[in-house]
């Protein structure tokens, strides 16, 4: 055989790959238009066949009636002996009773949805992608090559003997080194990956209803539960104390994120007054593009238009929303936001 | 034992069991979710769709959206020339004072804009007359009709009908400006 010739290293391997073929020569394996002519079976096969077996019996046959069994029954079968119940603690990974992951529905961390297709998300996949996409590709001629891009970090030019074994600089201006705006395809085309909704309550430390009612409002707004953030340092100035509540803040993905964006821009932004858009300037040139809203904006959502009253009419905190693409670049995020009906003012800066 | 050499403390094996109290078992806190409901938006131009929402109410009718706003509609002159009246202060002074206070101002503005147009444009200003009367064909095509005699017959009726009226009311006026004439 070939495998022979194989060294006894490696014979071990092709056992590991579940196939019982040699990958060292894959001319080994015979297919059925190699049939080699040899119509006889080896030892080892067992020639006896499951298919030769003989059935049931007439009489096993007339005595079962899984029906009448049932009717027998007076009383309901038993629950299953064993019924999964996920630990309450996490105790480590040596314990022998884990949880289950988070995506499992018997897990104490899974979280149901999503439960609609929004909108929004519909309008993006059939529409706003392949128009993305059309605005952001950048044609190569075939038989040429795109301009080689200039290096990221800049070396030293060797005028100094000292410039030897020196690390490279960074690029000019920032000591940042810019996100690697690759060239737009089908499948990294910008597309909303979270939305940020925060809120700094001023007054958190004086008044510690201010916070209850900040997470209510978000609750309402975001459909999903407030966190509340504490801070990190004592300032006087902003009158926080160190470990003190300051802040609620809510991280959407995936539905909520875009019925929230849908609900701002088709009903909330028209409605607030003199309104002409986002700043162009928004944007941390990484393509996360943030908005805010004054507190009577808020009231004006209609989640907490339609129970006003609830809600004590001088603590609805303004909020600050800052939506996070997958665009490494302010331009295509804000193009992507406009295509989705955000408007921009002003000196677009990316 | 002399009194200089000081006493030697035992140093004992510092343990490793942690003395402060650890349970290394971390709750794992069901999430938090608020009820949501699933709403019906209706947007001012009567375009519809549904979303999660925690309001409970079935149906959310917006008066203003991005369908009715001049920011998103910026070609719109239907929409630009929209007045705001959100405290409903025009709608007020409307129904105590009326309309009519300054028609007679619009209708001199209105007059004067036409005096410029023909006077800039002498050959637009025919052109338009031109086509105001086309429109005036237009807009009277269906009256000109050839109409069957039994639609001549009620169309007669309505004519004497309305003449009657008019001359009751014109005996009326006459009768009332003799009466003041009269006092």
């Amino acid at each position: 055989m070939a495998c022979k010739r194989v060294p006894t290293m490696f014979q071990a391997i092709p056992i590991r790959r579940k196939s019982y073929q040699c990958f060292q020569c894959p001319y080994t394996t015979r297919k059925a238009s190699t049939f080699n002519g040899m119509t006889e079976l080896s030892e080892d096969v067992d020639p006896t066949s499951s298919m030769q077996t003989p059935g049931p019996s007439e009489e096993h046959i007339k005595r079962f009636n899984p029906i009448a069994r049932t009717k027998r029954r007076k009383r309901q079968l038993p629950p299953s002996r064993y019924q999964f119940r996920p630990p309450r603690y996490y105790r480590g990974p040596l314990h022998p009773h884990q949880p289950p992951l988070p995506s499992d529905p018997a897990s104490r961390l899974f979280k149901p949805g999503p439960f609609s297709l929004t909108r929004l998300e519909q309008t993006y996949h059939s529409t706003l992608a392949p128009d993305l996409l059309t605005l952001m590709y950048t044609h190569h001629p075939p038989g040429t090559l795109p301009r080689p891009s200039p290096p990221r970090l800049r070396g030293w030019d060797g005028s100094s003997p000292y410039h030897k074994n020196r690390p490279l600089r960074g690029p000019r201006g920032t000591p940042v080194l810019r996100l690697l705006r690759r060239p737009i395809t089908f499948r990294n085309i910008p597309r909303l990956e979270k939305i940020v909704v925060h809120s700094f309550v001023d007054e958190a430390g004086s008044e510690r209803e201010r916070i209850q009612v900040a997470g209510m409002v978000m609750q309402a707004i975001t459909n999903a539960r407030a966190k509340v953030y504490n801070a990190k340092k004592s300032i006087a100035d902003f009158n926080l104390r160190e470990g003190h509540p300051c802040a609620v803040g809510v991280e959407l993905r995936g539905e909520d994120m875009y019925d929230f964006l849908a609900k701002v821009v088709e009903v909330v932004m028209p409605r607030v007054k003199d309104y002409r858009g986002v700043k162009g300037t928004s944007g941390d040139s990484s393509g996360n593009l943030s908005f805010a809203f004054t507190p009577a904006v808020v009231g004006a959502f209609p989640e907490v238009e339609v129970n006003y009253d609830a809600y004590p009419p001088k603590m609805i905190p303004p909020i600050d929303v800052t939506v996070c693409t997958t665009a490494t670049n302010d331009k295509d995020a804000r193009l992507l936001l406009s295509s989705m009906g955000i408007p921009f003012y002003g000196k677009h800066i990316n | 034992m002399s009194l200089s050499t000081p006493l030697r403390r035992v140093t004992l094996p510092v343990p490793s069991v942690p003395q402060t109290q650890c349970r290394h078992a971390t709750l794992l806190q069901r999430p938090k979710r608020p009820y949501t409901f699933t709403q019906l938006v209706t947007l001012s131009d009567g375009s519809t769709y549904t979303h999660r929402t925690t309001s409970p109410a079935p149906v959310y009718k917006s008066s203003k959206d991005t369908r009715n706003t001049p920011l998103w509609n910026p070609s719109s002159q239907k929409l630009l020339n929209m007045e705001t009246d959100e405290a409903g202060k025009l709608r007020a002074f409307r129904e105590k004072f009326g309309r009519g206070w300054d028609a007679s101002k619009m209708q001199e503005r209105d007059d004067e804009a036409e005096k410029e147009d023909s006077g800039e444009e002498g050959m637009e200003g025919s052109q338009r007359e031109e086509e105001d009367n086309l429109l005036d064909l237009i807009s009277g095509y269906d009256k000109q009709e050839p109409k069957g005699p039994r639609e001549k017959k009620v169309d007669e009726e309505k004519q004497k009908a309305d003449e009657l009226k008019q001359m009751i009311r014109q005996r009326k006026w006459d009768k009332e400006l003799r009466r003041r004439g009269d006092k």
